[in-house]
């Protein structure tokens, strides 16, 4: 490390954290950053680890010694001169970009599993979603004949009322999902109803888009309000299947 | 002597078989019951148990989901007097699904092995697993994509309305007739210009499959066949296929990237008509429209797909022109709208343009769906009117559905014309109002914009409908010297702390100084 003069360490720090916000966010995930976002980000980022090579006055003037030594060397007056030259061209062009009009949507930000209300009110009654559960989890082990049948029930209400959206496969893709923003939750995706629990699903899906908290833009979600148009008995039969398709477990209230 | 014999039987033989074998030939033996297993899992939704078509899923799908105990298979490579598929075309269209319909590709969650196990599950269900398909259909030479050919295949496809019959003069399917596939459905033709919507794909080599052998169960004939007076030559064939493949649009591609409508300054007047010189300067920018699936009643059998939006604005006015492939001029009253209006009930054709009343401070917007309580809408509106009445534009607050309430306005105005399978409608507002019931357009700003459409052909009017979700739309604001100025500034600044930073430097340097 003592080699590398603390200069250049501290640009390849932050160069290297910029790299590799790139690259796990719009290459891996593919969820680009917002520039704006990814500025403020970076500004702190860079404030930080300045304060760190920063601490000591050793510190401070081993990482200026590089500067004072182009300004003060004789023997480094071309570099100088070059580098006098650039920085207020570089800087120009920058501020110039900056103020330049913006073509660039705005931002929004939305959370997708926003807390859910302790309470709500469904089919005119009130649920408390600390201690529901869904009344035919327990026929799993129960009755597994009886089980199935409800599974089998819950895909005919899938397959009739959300493949559209969600997807014959559950992923998220289904025929008109490309022009809905935001796109409808993968089931498939560990992300989703894996870290969920049942009557947090009976809540999301009775009440739909409109039923968010403002954090989670109601506005926007095409989500529709199911309690319009499903049963009680056919939302916990839907999210039997949803399970059950995908092969995962709901979370339950022990962890 | 006998030995000898035998050798070039066998070779014979083994050549003959070799020779008969489908071209593609590559597949794996599928495992029926391993693929019953996952057809009960994953096909019967649609598929149903008895591989009828009849699933639960069925009834909300067009095109319905296919009945492989009908033995119909519509993408096929097997010459046109065979009916049985290769397996390798039941296998590709598992494995890529079917775009424009919920059939979906499998390929990401099936293995291959799994695929080819469907294969021969589904197969018994016309009895096909007992049956031999015939040999596929002779490509010969293929012809490469040149200016001739395509002017060729453009002849061969107008030539006694050999395609046009069907697909229309300009290959957007706007139908003239009437189209069902042989359990009744109703089909349309494809619009060529859209390949994303091709069932299989727009692959020169695809395309020239299906215009040999047809698409069975639809209307879409074979033009190999000898008993035809518009067969068509394998030459002549892939002629047609390369203009068919020139026909697809691509500046009305959907790019999921692009959410802003850039409205675009122009000096004088904004264009009233649809064909201004000026449009061809505005960017375009398509959405997808969805059905309403959202709230009551619901609509699952859109015809209309996409829509692409232009506009410029001018120092006082605002124009934006709508533009979408229909494949009816619904017109109520005339006869001939009528005869391939479906369900019978005819009604107008419809557009919308949606626009909050306040342009939202934060990121709360309106409800996408016509507003909210809090946050209501304008809706721009445009009907195509009927034999005895004319256009009509009108706009309407809404705060939600079913809250619909007409205003009056002078300063909004609407002009449409449909011509080969497209309509377009251009309108008009002044940017600011006098009503406090209308959204007042500034430039610079992102103002959210929405989009719905009816096709009144298709059954569609109120709730039954298409549309988008908000994207935004912005007036480029006037350049300006500031950044110029900024950068001046800036530059002089670093210059200046160069130079003391030089002067002080240099004075360490020779303290004697
Ligand atoms: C018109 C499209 C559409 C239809 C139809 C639809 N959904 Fe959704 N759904 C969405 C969208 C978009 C989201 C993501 C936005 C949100 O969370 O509201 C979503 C979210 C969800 C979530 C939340 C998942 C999570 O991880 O938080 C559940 C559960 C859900 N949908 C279940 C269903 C079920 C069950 C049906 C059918 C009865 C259905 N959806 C039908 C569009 C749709
Ligand atoms: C959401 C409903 C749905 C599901 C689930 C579904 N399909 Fe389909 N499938 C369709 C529809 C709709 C069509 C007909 C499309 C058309 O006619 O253009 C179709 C057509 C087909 C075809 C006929 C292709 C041709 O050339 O005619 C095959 C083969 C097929 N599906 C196999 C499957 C298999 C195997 C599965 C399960 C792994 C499956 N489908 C699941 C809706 C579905
Ligand atoms: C009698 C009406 C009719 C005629 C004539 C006709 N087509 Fe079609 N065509 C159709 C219909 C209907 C479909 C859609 C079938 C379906 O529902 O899948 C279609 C579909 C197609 C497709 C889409 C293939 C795919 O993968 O989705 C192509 C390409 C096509 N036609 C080309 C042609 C060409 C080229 C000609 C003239 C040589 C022609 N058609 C003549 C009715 C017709």
């Amino acid at each position: 490390m003592n080699k590398i003069p603390k200069l250049l360490q501290l640009i390849l720090v932050v160069g290297g954290i910029y790299c590799a916000f790139v690259l796990v966010f719009d290459v891996i995930l593919q969820q680009v950053i917002p520039n704006s976002l990814l500025n403020m980000y970076m500004f702190f980022i860079a404030a930080g680890v300045l304060a760190v090579y920063t601490f000591t006055e050793e510190g401070t003037e081993e990482l200026l010694a590089p500067i004072k030594a182009l300004v003060e060397n004789p023997d480094k007056v071309r570099t100088r001169n070059i580098v006098f030259v650039l920085t207020p061209l570089v800087v120009a062009a920058y501020i110039y970009s900056q103020l330049l009009p913006s073509i660039e949507a705005p931002v929004e930000l939305r959370s997708i599993h926003p807390a859910p209300p302790s309470s709500v009110k469904i089919y005119g009654k009130r649920y408390d979603l600390k201690t529901l559960e869904n009344p035919y989890r327990v026929l799993e082990t129960e009755d597994p004949e009886k089980f199935r049948e409800l599974v089998s029930t819950g895909a005919d209400i899938y397959i009739q009322n959300c493949h559209f959206c969600h997807g014959d496969k559950l992923d998220g893709q289904g025929p008109y999902a490309a022009g809905l923003n935001p796109v409808p939750l993968n089931f498939q995706d560990v992300g989703t109803i894996a870290q969920l629990q049942e009557s947090f699903l009976f809540w999301r899906i009775a009440t739909g888009g409109p039923g968010l908290p403002d954090e989670a833009a109601p506005w926007i979600s095409s989500m529709p309000i199911w309690q319009d148009f499903l049963s009680e008995d056919e939302i916990w039969q839907v999210i039997l299947y949803l399970y059950d398709y995908t092969g995962r477990r709901p979370r339950s209230w022990e962890e | 002597m006998r030995a000898s014999e035998m050798t070039k039987l066998i070779l014979l033989l083994s050549i003959v078989t070799m020779a008969s074998l489908p071209p593609m030939a590559f597949s794996l033996d599928g495992d029926s019951e391993s693929g019953e297993r996952i057809y009960l899992k994953r096909c019967v939704g649609c598929h149903g148990v008895d591989g009828d078509g009849l699933g639960p899923g069925s009834e909300r799908l067009i095109p319905p989901p296919r009945d492989f105990t009908s033995g119909m298979f519509k993408i096929m490579s097997t010459a046109f007097d065979g009916y049985i598929p290769q397996d390798q075309d039941i296998y590709e269209m598992i494995r890529i699904g079917m775009p424009g319909t919920a059939m979906p590709g499998w390929e990401d969650i099936l293995s291959e092995q799994n695929m080819w196990d469907l294969v021969a599950y589904i197969k018994i269900f016309p009895g096909f697993d007992e049956e031999q398909a015939g040999p596929a259909v002779e490509y010969g030479e293929p012809i490469p994509s040149s200016a001739e050919s395509i002017e060729k295949g453009r002849e061969l496809f107008l030539q006694d309305d050999r395609c046009s019959e069907c697909h229309g003069k300009d290959g957007k399917g706007d139908a003239i007739k009437r189209l069902l596939g042989d359990n009744g459905e109703r089909t349309w033709p494809r619009n060529l210009t859209k390949p994303w919507t091709f069932r299989h794909s727009n692959d020169q080599k695809d395309i020239f499959t299906r215009i040999s052998v047809g698409i069975p169960g639809t209307q879409m004939p074979s033009f190999a066949d000898p008993g035809s007076k518009k067969m068509l030559s394998v030459e002549d064939r892939w002629h047609v296929a390369n203009y068919v493949k020139s026909l697809a649009k691509t500046v009305r591609v959907v790019n999921a990237e692009n959410t802003v409508i850039k409205s675009l300054r122009v000096e004088g007047s904004v264009p009233a008509e649809v064909d201004d010189e000026i449009w061809e300067q505005a960017i375009p920018s398509s959405f997808f429209l969805v059905p309403q699936i959202i709230v009551k009643d619901r609509h699952f059998t859109p015809s209309n797909d996409t829509v692409t939006v232009r506009s410029v604005f001018s120092a006082d006015e605002i124009a934006i022109l709508l533009e979408w492939d229909d494949r009816t001029k619904s017109l109520p009253g005339d006869e001939d709208a009528q005869k391939i209006a479906d369900p019978e009930v005819l009604h107008q054709d419809m557009v919308s343009i949606q626009l909050p009343i306040t342009v939202p401070e934060g990121m709360e917007k309106p409800y996408f769906v016509k507003g909210d309580t809090e946050n209501p809408v304008n809706l721009w509106q445009w009907a195509s009117g009927t034999t005895t009445e004319p256009q009509s534009t009108s706009l309407v607050k809404a705060a939600g559905f079913g809250t619909e309430t007409e205003l009056a306005t002078d300063s909004l105005k609407a002009s449409g014309a449909y011509e080969s399978g497209t309509w377009r409608v251009v309108f008009r507002r002044s940017l600011s109002t006098e009503s406090s019931d209308d959204l007042q357009i500034q430039e610079g700003i992102f103002i959210p914009i929405a989009f719905s459409a009816w096709d009144g052909s298709n059954g569609e009017s109120g709730t039954k409908n298409t549309l988008t979700t908000w994207y935004w739309i912005t007036l480029e604001s006037e350049s300006t010297a500031l950044p110029f100025i900024g950068a001046l500034i800036a530059l002089f600044l670093v210059i200046g702390l160069e130079m003391l930073w030089l002067r002080n430097g240099a004075g360490r340097r020779n303290p004697s100084t």
